[in-house]
């Protein structure tokens, strides 16, 4: 007792600091949606603007947590909104007599809109969603009045605009949570974790699960960081002054980690095969590097420390390199057989390798800290990449449910029809950016569903007993808050949407309320209608998550390598790496639930990350030879190469055993072409290239000869067999 | 120098204030680009406060100068 009175007050203000970080962030953001909310709608009707709804609405879209994601979203949504401003003025003014031509045209428009959201999936894809809504907001209620349709289309974009001016000064003003020390902190955490993980799979203490969960992690950071850094740009003029340093030490990131892939892979295949003298002779190199590995290791390297352990590494290289000779000169004493004096040369390579990258990266880090750098000449970009029949699957589905609705609302003069149709299109939208579209439209409903009841109860009994904004707002508080506190849970965040948007739409006093019930009922129905509408096409026409999509992700999955073979040098490691990272990605997002599936996706990314990157680095080699007589285009080795780049497009377009055997006969013939090429230089992998060469065909050898990469196995069974755990 | 209230862009009356707004927000880019090229935001305690505080006083400069 005495200890526990004694400790109260430290751990009362860790318990405090604890929630905080956890809880009080959100209750922050809770806060301060209200006081946007409060500003935005005290604005909406001191200028007597005709909807302020469309103003709260567009508040609780824009609003996010980070203060740079909020004015990222707000320029794309400015952007989105002008271009859905202009199509649809063009369309009114096309079809202003016809009401099924225009919402033919509407849904057409809409349908190519979601498909873009789903093709770019980031702030532009975010900008795609709100050119088609905003088409369809103002178009909709246009083809009952089109004489004022015009007006009307100013009108909302005002409101858009002051929506989103609210929301942007709120949250990046007040208790700011800016995006750029959120990226920094993941950064930073990013690379303890992978020192971390790579001491230990240099000590061999990594068990294949570990490396699956860790590198799917790093795939999910990596197209988070980069989003992450064109928001921060948005919000900090430091960030966007460090702009290409940012994205380069992304990139080298993904390189290090293909890299330590390799490295690992390739030593537990000399393990499987009881490579014992190559692994003995090569465990002082393994040792060095974790000692060079020590100093970075369980802490968060700062970019103030990180020019000294560059320079540290630095030197450390040289001895890792010295160490390497002397392990060879050793292993040569035991007279290996050619086989195996490649495992070591090959190995030793990738490790030295490692340490250069590693090298790379800290020094990338450490010149953050100026606010000027030559390492800001970066010019690869950030290649994000993804299923195109998923894309325009999304679209048709949604531009077939608007053409469905519409259809309905005409045949059968429906009252409300035009709220349906609007409705539709805004949750197709809204669903579009989410990785499961179907359980997000049912939650959106039951949120719709619940603010309806509610708004029925303020608008009928409390409305027309209060006067004035200060009494309306302490009505309105709470109703909004709860909202914004579903909102800002990603679990409940469908709830939060449904509750907010409709809230507004629907329970809104506009200046001149007007008290009819049928009405509000009607258009109340006609919503969750729609959103019901919405819900089942997102769940039953060609859900994401099944294998199709599956299938056609690992198909991407295996063009990257071809992508690798045959795209322009130039950018090429960057479009690589950061593809093949984002389509694992989303196969992770698709597949969850589905272990099996995402471990076949995950070793298909390895799988391809392997061969990818020793195709690319073997081009890169082949492109920087010097002009001597044995390096000529036609030796025989180079042709051998091409011949066996062809033999890996074809494999990894059809993937079967012939096809396999075939590369690896490709491979040997390239490697024997490279060694019985005379070349006048000494023998080390830093003055010969065709050595370098030997060790990249060589990896990629065993790549293909390893058991359990998905190459070996016929791919089809694992999708067959997940595709039937599906429907059991 | 008094500016209209509205000007006629295309046919659609403006409030003259709406273009200020515009144009201040260029100048107001162009001063923050150059503020953030000599690094001076890293003395800055609040850099968004900052930028949103000068552009309020630019506008209301421009804005005062033209409707006095």
């Amino acid at each position: 007792m005495e200890t526990a009175t004694v400790a109260s007050p430290s751990a009362f203000r860790r318990a405090l600091i604890e929630w905080w970080q956890s809880e009080g962030v959100l209750w922050v953001f809770v806060f301060k949606a209200l006081l946007s909310v409060f500003v935005a709608l005290w604005l909406a009707y001191r200028l007597e603007l005709p909807q302020p709804s469309t103003v709260i609405a567009t508040v609780f879209i824009v609003l996010q947590r980070q203060s740079g994601d909020v004015l990222a979203k707000s320029f794309y949504r400015i952007i989105g909104t002008m271009v859905g401003l202009t199509v649809t003025v063009t369309l009114i003014a096309l079809f202003n007599q016809e009401r099924v031509l225009f919402l033919l045209f509407l849904s057409v428009w809409l349908g190519f809109c979601v498909a873009g959201s789903a093709r770019f999936r980031d702030f532009r894809g975010y900008a795609c969603v709100l050119a088609g809504y905003t088409a369809v907001m103002i178009g909709v209620p246009a083809t009952l009045q089109p004489d004022n349709a015009f007006m009307n289309a100013l009108w909302r974009v005002i409101e858009i605009v002051v929506g989103i001016l609210c929301a942007g000064l709120v949250s990046g003003l007040i208790l700011p949570l800016t995006s750029s020390s959120n990226m920094r902190a993941t950064q930073y955490n990013r690379f303890r974790d992978f020192i971390g993980f790579a001491m230990d799979g240099l000590n061999g203490k990594l068990d294949l699960t570990q490396v699956e969960q860790i590198n799917a992690r790093f795939a999910a950071l990596a197209v988070g960081l980069e989003n992450l850094r064109s928001a921060s740009a948005f919000e900090d003029p430091r960030i966007r002054l460090r702009q290409g340093r940012l994205a380069r030490l992304n990139n080298e990131f993904m390189v290090l980690s293909t890299r330590f892939h390799a490295l690992h892979r390739l030593l537990q295949r000399l393990q499987d095969d009881n490579e014992e003298d190559v692994l003995e002779a090569l465990q002082p190199c393994l040792d060095e590097a974790v000692l060079i590995l020590e100093p970075l290791r369980g802490h968060l390297l700062v970019d103030a420390e990180a020019a000294q352990q560059a320079e540290r590494l630095d030197s450390s290289k040289q001895e890792l390199m010295q160490r390497i000779r002397l392990a060879r000169q050793q292993l040569a004493i035991k007279l290996p057989d050619e086989a195996q004096s490649l495992d070591f040369d090959t190995a030793a390579e990738l490790l030295f390798r490692f340490a250069d990258d590693l090298h790379g990266y800290l020094l990338t880090q450490a010149s953050l800290i100026s606010t000027h750098h030559e390492r800001e000449q970066w010019k690869d970009n950030f290649t994000p990449r993804s299923n195109g029949l998923a894309a325009v699957i999304s679209g048709m589905r949604c531009a077939l449910l608007v053409l469905l609705i519409s259809s309905f609302w005409i045949a059968t003069a429906w009252s409300s029809g035009s709220t349906a149709v609007l409705t539709v299109g805004l949750v197709s939208g809204l669903i579009s950016m989410t990785s499961r579209p179907g359980p997000f439209a049912t939650q959106i409903l039951i949120g719709a569903f619940g603010s309806g009841a509610v708004g029925f109860f303020l608008y009928f009994w409390v409305y027309p007993v209060i006067d004035g904004f200060a009494i309306l707002f302490c009505v309105l508080g709470p109703v909004l808050a709860f909202g914004a506190f579903l909102l800002v849970r990603p679990v409940t965040a469908g709830y939060g949407v449904g509750w907010l948007v409709w809230f507004c739409i629907l329970s809104l006093p506009v200046d001149l309320t007007q008290y009819d019930p049928s009405h509000f009922l009607n258009e109340w129905i006609a919503s969750l209608i729609a959103i019901g509408a919405a819900a089942v096409a997102a769940s039953f026409i060609l859900p994401p998550n099944r294998p199709w999509l599956w299938r056609g992700l690992e198909q991407d999955l295996r063009m990257r390598l071809v992508f690798a073979v045959t795209a322009k040098l130039k950018g090429l490691v960057a479009g690589f790496e950061s593809s093949t990272r984002d389509l694992l990605n989303q196969a992770y997002i698709q597949a969850a639930g589905h272990p099996d599936m995402q471990r076949h996706l995950m070793h298909w990314m390895f799988a391809v990350l392997e061969v990818g990157h020793a195709v690319i680095e073997l081009r890169q080699e082949q492109a920087a030879l010097p002009r001597e007589p044995w390096y000529a285009k036609s030796m025989e080795w180079r042709a051998c190469v091409r011949i066996m780049e062809q033999a890996l497009v074809d494999l990894f377009m059809q993937v079967d055993e012939d096809n396999r055997q075939r590369a690896l006969i490709a491979v040997e013939q390239a490697i024997e072409a490279v060694r019985n090429t005379p070349e006048p230089r000494p023998p080390q992998f830093d003055t010969s290239p065709l050595r370098r060469v030997l060790s990249h065909l060589h990896f990629i050898r065993t790549s293909l000869l390893d058991p359990h990469s998905p190459l070996a196995k016929t791919s089809s069974v694992v999708i067959e067999s997940a595709s039937l755990a599906t429907a059991t | 120098m008094p500016l209209p209230r509205e000007i006629d862009l295309l046919g659609i009356y403006m409030p003259t204030v709406t273009l200020l707004f515009l144009v201040t927000l260029a100048i107001g880019w162009g001063i923050d680009r150059v503020i953030a090229w000599f690094g001076l935001y890293t003395y800055a305690w609040h850099p968004i406060l900052l930028r949103v505080s000068l552009f309020t006083c630019f506008y209301g400069v421009v804005a005062l100068y033209f409707y006095q």
